[in-house]
């Protein structure tokens, strides 16, 4: 690397790089954690879920749910009503772009979007692992629900094959040293041209972004660079094709990455945004627009057919926290390691409304509450706050958070 | 700031809230109001005039409270511009302030808003980027589907407000590399080699009826006017071997005497067997045949390698006969490539001018006519016994028409059945692929095997491998040994096989073996004769001054220079060296942030110009005049004229088409089989093409803005003028086709196109299109819809009049009124073409279907209630669409403002504010013929540069 640029690099107070942070805990010759590492996952199902059919009727009881009553994991899971993200009266789809960061109005032209949760915790809890973080979507829009420290959008994976080919498929590491280097020399050239720029006298703000976009592809090289010492993890390609239900496959199948993600500890911070998609789908039992039925205006066939929509979302839900719980790992289960956040920037997707949020928090070894109603319309971002909290960042605050609320316990 | 993100092309069945989403919180710096204070004062008592009798305190009509809002200072003034440089208001009845008066009154509200800045740079979109590319090193490579697309929500692509990222920068690092490798590729180029099949891939057993072997080829002479599952017909014997341009020859006639021309669509995808799964696949072209006589037609086609070439045929005939005697043609197929245009490529002379350059002799020559890997190999096989008539050849042909089978006349063979393959070579041989025939009852087919090895051919000991067999479908199937062989011999062994009747018995359809063949194509690799600083240092800089449209100096070129010589220095080859120079350049921040650094204003104004009519970087014309800073505000019309003459500009139509009318979401959807049965992926895909042929007529023409709403002419071909019930039109050809006065087409507004995107595929929705040309066309401003409002949804129930009965309840609510009068009206005149945007009467209403849907051309549907495309609009009845036309060509200047202000946005990344605004409607013409679209787009750009230059 070169001399100048590198202590360039560093006097410009970046982070260091990921891996070299790792390099120096281990050459610290830290014990081994006794204990299993955290880790999360969040899920926005972008298009909500038909309210009476998800929150439980009676206040406490699950098994009230028509959606969640046959949930094998009921006593791993809560349930919360009242939560919402303020600023969005008048918002629309744009919502989708809060859910993480808890930004009040997405539609305002002025509009920029905060880091989101994950990317947060990816700080502290990615850098143990070949992928800082993980974020997916179900097709190829450029954006989910994970945002970078500039509010922007963090392109998500989506195609099954190429995840899983990422994160288990072996590769040539010849081509890829080679490959590294190359890249190394060239940030290393685009350091030193901006030293120049700098010195002619270049527009400050222009070269601020574009700086930070350098840096952090070098700390992401370098993170790539430590990791190429060790192997992919060997795992059976169980991802499913059923061309009937393309779109029930697809999310079946991201939800089984991401176990498999966490279960090889691949990493430990996975977001999954199900966008919705223009057209009609077929899951078992209907066909028809996602959207189109998400606007039921309460006419009882839509809402049958829509229910069937998100009963086989909830289905492969369900699937993913079974199989998490019965992968023993520690004195407890993957699931009892792993915060699984499920839920939606939409209450009322039909009227686009945003209050009373569908919020379930499953797993990640607290004393379950099943259905915790609070009794006033409280920011989501308290609970998202607590989350921080939970898996030891101190932060004074996130988004829109008054105060964590201490929601979960244990 | 006008029309917020209308989030259009992700609602489209969306609610009307998104719809309108429109105005909200804009960021007022109260300090803006240094003004001269008699001129607020004189603006005021104007709008006190004008305005204050429906908008005071007193009445605050529509929920507008102007006096308020004066008494509070700091308010948004743009819908009360908006709407008064439209003439919007005051309305007509009213009383209007004069010229000077309604001047004072535009010129205070511009001034007074301090509206939000937008960054004075951004990153180039995916699209320039690898236009760019593209012409710096002289290739066509498609790779922007390999970046992410950033646009987000934002209408355009050149969005001020996207930001460079990690991830954005990953994908640039990645697709630089993969365009220099294509362009300079450090392996060497493939020889251009020549494949002739005439043999179609047999995919599945029923599909046999749509093709039957004629003559020296194929008869397509079974096909439907829909293919909701594309059954298209693979060509064997042809694979890409690495991706590249290929060019594809076939020989083909027209059959029948009927005057339409057959159309062959031809596609590249993955070819896979029996199934019906509508297969992936990229529509390449088009050929349309009139020829009844054996014609060779060419199509110059980007392929890589895994996928292969099909085809598949349309007229607006059914020829659903067996054995037809109508349809296309093909004798044969002729692949020949990778193709390069010259020898050494392009890319050569591009990058590295009049360096001597070393190019070894690239040869030509035919495929290899060994079709399967066995005889590649040069193995020998045996089997237990075959029937007459069914030899082994059969089942090593590579086809799995024929099979071979175990002998059961004159007496039946006993078991063990088994097939050995010898591998004289000792080749190494991964495993089997093993297909059984696509015709029969099962009898014989495979249901268990065993593999054993053998070094001798006698002693097989126990076995390798065993394992069942799929026996339903006549798919390959893979047989893979643990781990690779080189033994002599190797023996399947079938353990079980189907049988309906008791008897031993056992067949094949295809068998190879499966193994890495070693290609002996002599590459050949290119090199450039130097090894001398000085001339890496000529390379880079030559090529860093086009890509940054600017004379650099040494310094600047310093990094750049060190990156390159470095890698000299450690040894690398001069074009390798080269590279990672060239690399750098591509992913700076000068080339990926615009506008970039120019020594000049002449730089800056090429590389403004280049990025809004090709999406690139200036060509050495502008460059040179840049060079002595000849490219003066004056010159710009003539630089428009030339740019957009060259075809490169065919990238500004079509990302301006995409952006502008929404027509990147054309695709998104695909219309009903059963209301639409006659919509296929032929009318799919022509449909676009007309509004760019049409937008790109409009504009290189410089004719008056008013065509875009209408027109007598459109660009058609055979299949849009079926679609839209104009006769006489033979050819899929694009040519102007000029209407009679009773054709409703002409302008964007009855496009298919336009017609399509706006409607889920299903039903249409006034409000939906109503929004769409309110917000693309018309350019209205509205305010924010009312919150929590009921969506209505289209739905053309057994009672159809109950969508309109439904929407004229906006009307009993002011709340809903204020924006849906500028909204519905359009869409109701619309109501007289379909979702697909054919002309209709009456609606169609799905009818159920008994059991499997299973087309038919007539599709599914009944036919209720009648359209009723009437309405009024700013107080103007209509009866149908010929009517709304009318209306809104009466108002040229308004269409014409909303055309430069979205022009405006696509060139530089922002809304103009209103002062912008107003300076761009102060130039549009009075007079309807003299307001032209090439003069409007040059004018825009003119302002845009000077006041950048400012």
């Amino acid at each position: 690397m070169n001399a100048i640029s590198r202590k360039d690099f560093l006097k410009a107070g970046a982070a260091l790089p990921l891996a070299l942070q790792s390099l120096d805990l281990r050459a610290a010759a830290k014990p081994k954690p006794a204990s299993p590492p955290k880790r999360i996952i969040f899920i926005c199902s972008c298009l909500g879920f038909y309210e009476p059919y998800f929150f439980p009727k009676k206040r406490g009881d699950l098994k009230t749910s028509g959606y969640l009553r046959d949930m094998k994991t009921l006593d791993k899971m809560t349930v919360f009503n009242n939560l919402y993200h303020p600023g969005m009266d008048t918002s629309n789809h744009d919502s989708e772009k809060s859910f993480l960061t808890g930004s009040p109005s997405p539609e305002s032209p002025t509009f920029v979007n905060g880091m989101s949760l994950d990317q947060v915790l990816a700080r502290e809890m990615g850098k143990d692992t070949r992928f800082p973080f993980l974020n997916f979507s179900i097709y190829d829009r450029g954006w989910g629900i994970s945002w970078n420290d500039q509010g922007s959008s963090i392109p998500p994976m989506h195609d099954e094959s190429k995840i899983f080919e990422k994160l288990f498929e072996k590769e040539d590491l010849q081509a890829k040293k080679r490959q590294l280097k190359n890249d190394q020399n060239i940030l290393d050239c685009l350091q030193r041209d901006m030293v120049q720029l700098r010195k002619k006298g270049s527009q400050p703000g222009k070269l601020d972004s574009y700086k930070a976009a350098i840096r952090e592809l070098e700390t992401q090289l370098t993170h790539e660079k430590f990791w190429l010492n060790t192997e992919k993890p060997k795992v059976e390609n169980s991802l499913s094709e059923d061309p009937e239900f393309a779109f029930s496959t697809k999310i079946s199948n991201l939800f089984e990455l991401a176990k498999l993600a966490f279960r090889t500890d691949s990493t430990r911070v996975i977001t999954l945004s199900m966008d919705w998609i223009d057209g009609a789908i077929t899951v078992p039992g209907t066909t028809g627009g996602w959207h189109t039925l998400s606007h039921h205006g309460g006419k009882a066939e839509k809402i049958e057919s829509l229910s069937k929509i998100e009963i086989d979302t909830l289905k492969h839900f369900n699937r993913f926290l079974f199989e998490m719980d019965q992968i023993k790992e520690g004195e407890g289960t993957l699931l009892d390691h792993t915060t699984v956040v499920m839920g939606s920037n939409f209450g009322n997707a039909s009227n686009h409304t945003c209050n009373n949020l569908p919020v379930i928090v499953a797993g990640g070894g607290y004393r379950h509450q099943a259905h915790t109603v609070l009794e006033k319309p409280t920011p989501l971002c308290n609970l998202y706050l607590e989350l921080l909290h939970k898996h030891n960042l101190d932060a004074g605050g996130f988004g829109s958070s008054v105060a964590d609320m201490g929601l979960l316990k244990g | 700031m006008t029309v917020v993100f209308l989030y259009f092309p992700m609602s489209k069945a969306c609610s009307t809230l998104s719809l309108l989403a429109l105005i909200t919180s804009v960021v007022f710096h109260a300090a803006a109001e240094k003004l001269n204070s008699s001129k607020r004062d004189q603006a005021i008592l104007h709008f006190e005039k004008y305005c204050f009798d429906c908008h005071d305190e007193d009445v605050q009509k529509g929920n507008v409270n102007m006096a308020k809002w004066f008494d509070a200072g700091s308010f948004d003034g743009t819908l009360m511009f908006e709407n008064l440089i439209t003439a919007k208001m005051p309305p007509e009845n009213k009383k209007q302030p004069n010229a000077e008066e309604k001047r004072a009154m535009l010129d205070w509200l511009a001034k007074r808003q301090a509206e939000h800045k937008p960054a004075p740079y951004r990153r180039i979109s995916r699209h320039e980027f690898v236009h760019s590319l593209n012409d710096l090193l002289g290739i066509k490579l498609d790779l922007t589907g390999e970046i992410p697309d950033d646009r987000g929500t934002f209408d355009f692509d050149s969005d001020r407000r996207i930001k460079l990222t990690k991830e954005m920068l990953g994908s640039y690092f990645k697709v630089a590399d993969r365009m220099l490798e294509f362009a300079l590729p450090s392996e060497g180029f493939a020889p251009e080699r020549i494949w002739v099949t005439n043999k179609i891939k047999d995919s599945h057993k029923t599909y046999n009826i749509y093709t039957r072997p004629y003559k020296e080829g194929i008869l397509f002479s079974w096909t439907r006017a829909n293919n909701g599952n594309s059954y298209s017909f693979f060509y064997d014997n042809f694979d890409p071997p690495v991706p590249g341009w290929y060019e594809l020859t076939f020989d083909a006639m027209k059959m029948g005497s009927f005057p339409e021309d057959v159309s062959m669509e031809i596609f590249a995808g993955k070819y896979y067997y029996a199934d019906d799964r509508p297969q992936a696949q990229r529509l390449l072209d088009v050929i349309s045949l009139g020829n009844r006589e054996m014609k060779s037609q060419k199509v110059t086609v980007f392929l890589r390698p895994g996928e292969n070439v099909s085809v598949h045929c349309y007229s607006k005939h059914n020829f659903r006969q067996r054995n037809g005697k109508q349809g296309a043609y093909i004798k044969q197929l002729k692949a020949r490539g990778p193709i390069l245009e010259q020898w050494p490529p392009a890319s050569y002379a591009k990058v590295f001018g009049n360096l001597p350059i070393k190019a070894p002799f690239r040869e030509a020559r035919e495929a290899s006519p060994l079709q399967t890997n066995l005889q590649a190999i040069g193995a020998k096989v045996t089997v237990s016994s075959f029937q007459k008539g069914m030899e082994k050849e059969k089942m090593l042909d590579g086809s799995n028409r024929t099979f071979w089978h175990t002998r059961f006349k004159p007496t039946l063979a006993k078991p063990p059945h088994y097939v050995i393959i010898e591998n004289p070579q000792a080749k190494e041989i991964e495993g089997l692929n093993y297909a059984t025939w696509s015709g029969g009852n099962g009898n014989g087919q495979v249901e268990a095997y065993a593999i054993h090895f053998s070094d001798n051919g006698k002693d097989w000991g126990k076995p390798i491998l065993t394992g069942p067999l799929e026996i339903r479908l006549a798919n390959e199937q893979l047989i893979l040994f643990p781990e690779k062989t080189t033994k002599r011999f190797i023996k399947l062994l079938i353990t079980d096989a189907h049988t309906l009747d008791g008897r031993s018995l056992a067949s094949i359809g295809k068998l190879d073996v499966i193994t890495t063949l070693s290609m002996d194509d002599a590459i050949a690799k290119v090199t450039v004769s130097s090894r001398s600083t000085d001339d890496t240092k000529q390379v880079i800089k030559r090529f860093a001054e086009r890509a940054f449209s600017s004379s650099l100096g040494i310094e600047e070129l310093a990094p750049f220079y060190q990156a390159s010589l470095d890698a000299l220095e450690e040894g690398e080859d001069f074009v390798e060296a080269a590279k990672i120079g060239l690399k750098a350049v591509l992913c700076s921040h000068r080339f990926l942030m615009a506008p970039g650094e120019h020594e000049n204003q002449s730089y800056a104004r090429a590389a403004s110009l280049a990025r809004t009519f090709w999406l690139s970087v200036p060509d050495q014309e502008s460059l040179k005049i840049s060079s002595s800073d000849e490219l003066t505000i004056k010159d710009i019309p003539a630089q428009v004229d030339r740019m957009i003459k060259e075809p490169r500009s065919k990238r500004m139509i079509h990302s301006f088409c995409n952006q502008w009318l929404d027509l990147r979401s054309f695709d998104k959807i695909a219309p009903s089989l059963k209301l639409y049965p006659l919509y296929n992926d032929l009318l799919n895909h022509f449909l676009p093409l007309e509004t760019e042929a049409y937008l790109d007529y409009l504009i290189r023409e410089n004719l008056p803005v008013g065509r875009l709403i209408d027109s007598d002419f459109s660009f058609l071909n055979q299949r849009l003028a079926q679609h839209y019930g104009i006769p006489g039109i033979y050819g899929q050809n694009m040519r102007k086709v000029s209407f009679k006065p009773d054709v409703p087409r002409g302008g964007l507004l009855t496009m298919g196109s336009v017609l399509k995107v706006t409607a889920d595929g299903f039903d249409t929705s006034p409000i939906l299109r109503g929004a769409w040309i309110s917000k693309n066309i018309a350019g209205n401003t509205l305010s924010p819809p009312p919150e929590e409002v009921e969506v209505i949804e289209p739905e053309h129930g057994k009672d159809a009049a109950t969508l309109r009965e439904q929407i004229e309840e906006h009307k009993k609510s002011q709340a809903c009124y204020a924006c849906h009068k500028s909204i519905d009206p359009y869409g109701f005149a619309l109501e007289s073409f379909d979702a697909t945007g054919q002309w209709r009467e009456q609606y169609r209403v799905k009818k159920l279907h008994r059991a499997t849907f299973v087309y038919r051309p007539k599709g599914y549907f009944d036919l209720v209630g009648k359209v009723d495309p009437s309405g009024e609009i700013t107080k103007e009845k209509f009866s149908d669409v010929f009517g709304l036309k009318k209306i809104l060509l009466s108002d040229h200047k308004k269409i014409a403002y909303n055309f430069v202000k979205k022009f405006f946005d696509y060139a530089n990344g922002y809304k103009p504010n209103l002062k912008e605004r107003l300076d761009l409607f102060t130039m549009i013409p009075e007079e309807p013929e003299q307001c032209r679209m090439k003069d409007l787009i040059t004018k825009t750009l003119v302002y845009s540069m000077e006041s950048q230059s400012e």
